[in-house]
């Protein structure tokens, strides 16, 4: 049940159809370069974009919709959420502004709204409320090329294994977005390495909230354990300072350092 | 009392000069006020504030367990002290998160919501209730100036035991949790800071570093009010600090080794130096001169190895929170000095209210003795005389607001908002276009230019039979014969001559104001009167004036006749040179066959510059920030109403 893009890098023209049809949907204003940007072409008002390439090659950025995305696991809040359909989503009403999300992406998607006063978090929500209704994202509907094309994530998988089959040469071997960080909703095929959509560290197939989850998880344990260290510290000094005290030899403990229970 | 006096005074020229860019980060938003980017969401406020704030604080939990948990009872006179510094760091902590965060009244939602996932959520939460059990545990100090309130006390005092027990406990988790923000970005942390650890790495230096806060506080408080330093007492916090430092320099190292990044230390890169760095100041060199005993009780020895660690262990908060993560990002940030004044500003505003606190309340075992560092004894009004008999306390409060009330002007003068406005790349100017026989346009100076054949566009003209003829303008314009340059330039505008689209269209991407108000009013102009246009009696605004082609009766130029304020704007460069070309090459590809195919903008914007024009123009003014950016086409809004 979950939906996905896919997008075939040698066939995009870079039209940027795709981008203004982004635009009118979800009415976004039109920007002007800022210095808080990156050099990708995505913002706060852009949540999509083309980035060009060498030898004529588009490649369209946009957000991943990861399966387990690192921005809904990190929102303290829960503003950010993988819905069932397979939309990565933002609810403005939680936002608290913490910009936790846009630190943890691994591709780098969610943008700012900084010269705002009230500011929210920007990006690409795989036009949920039209893929509710059963219509396709404003993107794929007006590629021209169908360059990128929206369907059930397990087939779009199978449309790309088919082409690179039936093409043997044409693209890299390899379907970006199957795998990394666990797999995400967005899939590239592609015949130039994409590693630029990412940080320039290799992201591995594990999802990233995995890593959190063994800190998080032992976080209650941490805390009774803390409690039971000091309490039990404090019984056993407690008690050398009554025995001391019953030998009247006052101070004995006071001076030394804390010391193993050897009682 | 001079030195106390003095420092409040920097203090409170500081906090008010803070509060003033406080206001104005509020009213115009985090962009301008800061150097925050989307590459770097975080920042000083983070790195500093909350990531070392929360672990500069942690001296009040160091102190509690060794006093209350392990009854090492000498430590009293340091305990006070310590807890209302943890205190006064959480509030801190917690103001400079409410003007870092982007709607920080929405901080609240984190009681209501849930999502026990984030690291950030249980930070939160243990802030919040730690915070609270500080005020708790403290609270009782100034009570006991208030006999009325003695019971609350008393009940508080009964409880303290537990306050202490939770804050402990509560404090092993932030602390750690801070350290757990980061693990989920492996792919943005450098190699030699990520670790798996990262908690317990976070924690162990908390536990150093709040000795090290301790004895620090203890040092500066009694240098301030001239006092004997309770040189035994630091003494011994350095002396268990090197235990706990060495810990936390072998968990370190071995973690590093067991990883294999053990080349990454020596590779040369800054990274690998600020490591260095950041081990030496925070770990190697003051473990070292305080485990000389003959070191350890000398005061210098400690103010400079206490302020090692401090620095060090903040810096590694920095350098966690984000200076690390540049080589990934590839953004370079450098704290605006708004960024570095509220900083600045919340630390002062936390020392004056600790020096309000020792001032006023019973924190310290001995009060200091001079009569000078008491000074709140008020003025009192002398009847016989009329007069106030003042202290020298008042001309001293009124030295510190005023301070305050300057700074805070002088603040607000140095930000002027249309100044911080001007930060993004508004009202981007454009480029003539150059050339002659080939023009070319390279309006948004990013060097990918469209190579425009001018003479053989004419040529073009002259020669073939327009398709374009049955368009009623292009009809008429081409009536004029062979001179068709009316096809593309605006020859119906009365005083219209062949001059460079920049010149009306001045802006890359945003309209412009087209009706000329300067030049109808200049003598070198129209030499009108206001009343010429504007209605007499009515506000003079563009709708009171008359409409341009009562006057202008040859204007061919698009205006209807209901005509509003958009209508005296024009389109930007890129709509208008995008409609020119695209919209006449798009009729022609309908009958003339294999035309280059305008959907791509490589067929227009690949031409790369001649050498030959290079020289002398100022082409070469491009922005690196935004060479590989495509803009999309930017509707303006006149489109949209022309439409309606």
């Amino acid at each position: 049940m979950s939906k996905g893009i896919l997008t075939d890098v040698t066939k995009c023209i870079g039209c940027l159809k795709c981008v203004s049809a982004c635009k009118e949907t979800h009415h976004l204003e039109a920007d002007e370069p800022r210095i808080w940007q990156k050099n990708d072409g995505l913002s706060a008002e852009n949540w999509t974009s083309i980035i060009r390439k060498e030898n004529n090659r588009y490649v369209r950025k946009q957000c991943r919709h990861c399966l387990e995305p690192a921005c809904a696991s990190v929102c303290p809040v829960g503003a950010m959420h993988k819905t069932k359909i397979g939309a990565v989503v933002y609810d403005s009403s939680k936002c608290l502004g913490c910009r936790y999300c846009m630190m943890a992406c691994p591709f780098g998607i969610p943008r700012y709204e900084w010269d705002k006063a009230v500011p929210y978090v920007e990006k690409c929500i795989l036009c949920y409320d039209r893929i509710k209704e059963g219509e396709q994202p404003a993107c794929t509907t007006v590629c021209p090329q169908q360059a990128t094309i929206f369907g059930e994530r397990s087939e779009l998988l199978k449309i790309a294994h088919k082409r690179i089959k039936e093409n043997p040469g044409k693209y890299i071997n390899k379907v970006w977005g199957e795998h990394e960080v666990g797999g995400t909703s967005v899939l590239y095929l592609s015949d130039i390495d994409l590693g630029f959509l990412s940080y320039p560290t290799k992201l591995g197939n594990e999802p990233l909230p995995e890593k959190t989850a063994t800190a998080m998880e032992s976080v209650p344990f941490a805390f009774v354990g803390m409690g039971g260290i000091m309490l039990g510290l404090n019984w056993i000094i407690r008690r050398r300072m009554e025995n001391s005290k019953e030998q009247n030899k006052p101070n004995r403990f006071i001076n030394k350092k804390k010391e193993p229970a050897d009682e | 009392m001079n030195r106390v006096r003095n420092t409040k005074l920097i203090l409170w020229l500081i906090t008010g000069f803070a509060a003033a860019i406080a206001l104005n980060r509020f009213i115009f938003g985090l962009g301008v006020t800061t150097n925050l980017t989307d590459r770097t969401p975080w920042g000083l406020w983070i790195g500093f504030d909350v990531m070392g704030g929360v672990a500069l604080a942690a001296g009040g939990f160091v102190i509690t367990a060794i006093f209350y948990m392990m009854k090492r009872e000498e430590f009293h006179p340091l305990v006070k002290p310590a807890v209302l510094t943890a205190f006064l760091g959480y509030v801190a902590v917690v103001l400079s998160l409410l003007v870092d965060l982007g709607l920080p009244w929405n901080i609240w939602h984190m009681i209501i919501f849930w999502n026990p996932h984030s690291p950030l959520f249980e930070v939160g939460w243990c802030v919040m209730l730690y915070t609270t059990v500080l005020l708790l545990e403290f609270s009782p100090v100034p009570l006991e100036s208030f006999s009325r309130y003695a019971r609350i006390r008393n009940f508080l005092m009964k409880f303290r035991f537990v306050f202490v027990l939770l804050g402990i406990m509560l404090s092993t988790l932030h602390q750690s949790s801070l350290g757990s923000l980061f693990l989920i970005m492996p792919f943005k942390v450098y190699p030699l800071w990520y670790s798996y650890i990262l908690p317990i790495q976070f924690f162990i230096s908390a536990v150093a570093l709040g000795l090290m806060m301790v004895a620090f506080e203890s040092l500066v408080s009694h240098w301030l009010f001239k006092r004997k330093p309770e040189t035994d007492l630091v003494a011994k916090l350095c002396k268990t600090a090197v235990w706990v430092l060495a810990t936390y320099f072998l968990v370190k190292m071995i973690d590093i080794i067991a990883e294999g990044k053990f080349g990454l230390i020596f590779n040369g890169s800054w990274e690998s130096n600020l490591f260095i760095v950041e081990v030496l100041i925070s770990t190697i060199i003051p473990a070292m001169m305080f485990a000389v005993p003959k070191f350890a009780g000398k005061s210098k020895v400690q103010w400079i190895g206490s302020f090692m660690v401090i620095f060090g262990v903040v810096l590694n908060r920095i350098d966690v929170g984000g200076l690390t993560m540049l080589w990934a990002t590839g953004g370079s940030y450098t704290p605006l000095w708004t960024e570095i004044f509220i900083s600045l500003g919340i630390v002062s505003f936390a020392a004056l209210v600790f020096l309000f606190a020792i001032e006023h309340f019973h924190v310290w075992d001995l009060q200091p003795k001079e009569p000078d560092a008491l000074p709140h004894t008020l003025p009192s009004f002398d009847y016989s005389s009329k007069t106030w008999l003042g202290t020298p306390d008042v001309s001293g409060l009124t030295k510190y607001s005023l301070a305050f009330v300057i700074s805070f002007a002088v603040g607000m003068f140095l930000m002027p908002g249309k100044h911080l406005h001007s930060k993004g790349i508004e009202n981007f100017k454009v480029t003539h276009a150059s050339g002659f026989d080939t023009l070319y346009v390279n309006g948004n100076r990013d060097d990918q230019l469209v190579k425009f054949p001018h003479e053989a566009h004419i040529a073009w003209l002259r020669t073939h039979k327009n398709p374009l003829v049955g368009d009623g303008n292009f009809n008429n314009m081409l009536s004029m014969g062979t001179d068709s340059c009316s096809a593309c330039h605006h020859l119906s505008i009365p005083g219209e001559k062949l001059s460079n689209c920049s010149e009306c269209h001045t802006r890359m991407y945003t309209q412009v104001d087209f009706f000329n108000h300067n030049w109808h009013t200049s003598s070198d102009g129209a030499k009108l009167r206001c009343d010429d246009c504007h209605k007499p009696g009515m506000n003079r605004s563009a709708q009171s004036a008359k409409h341009c082609t009562s006057c202008h009766t040859t204007y061919k130029f698009a205006i209807n006749k209901k005509s509003s304020v958009e209508n005296y704007y024009i389109l930007s460069y890129t709509d208008a040179l995008h409609k020119l070309c695209v919209s006449c090459h798009m009729k022609e590809s309908k009958i003339v066959k294999d035309k280059p195919n305008l959907a791509l903008c490589s067929t227009c914007h690949k031409t790369q510059l001649p050498e030959n024009l290079t020289a002398g123009l100022n082409w070469k003014i491009s922005l690196p920030h935004f060479n590989n950016v495509i803009l999309p086409d930017v509707k303006p809004e006149i489109a949209d109403k022309d439409k309606k």
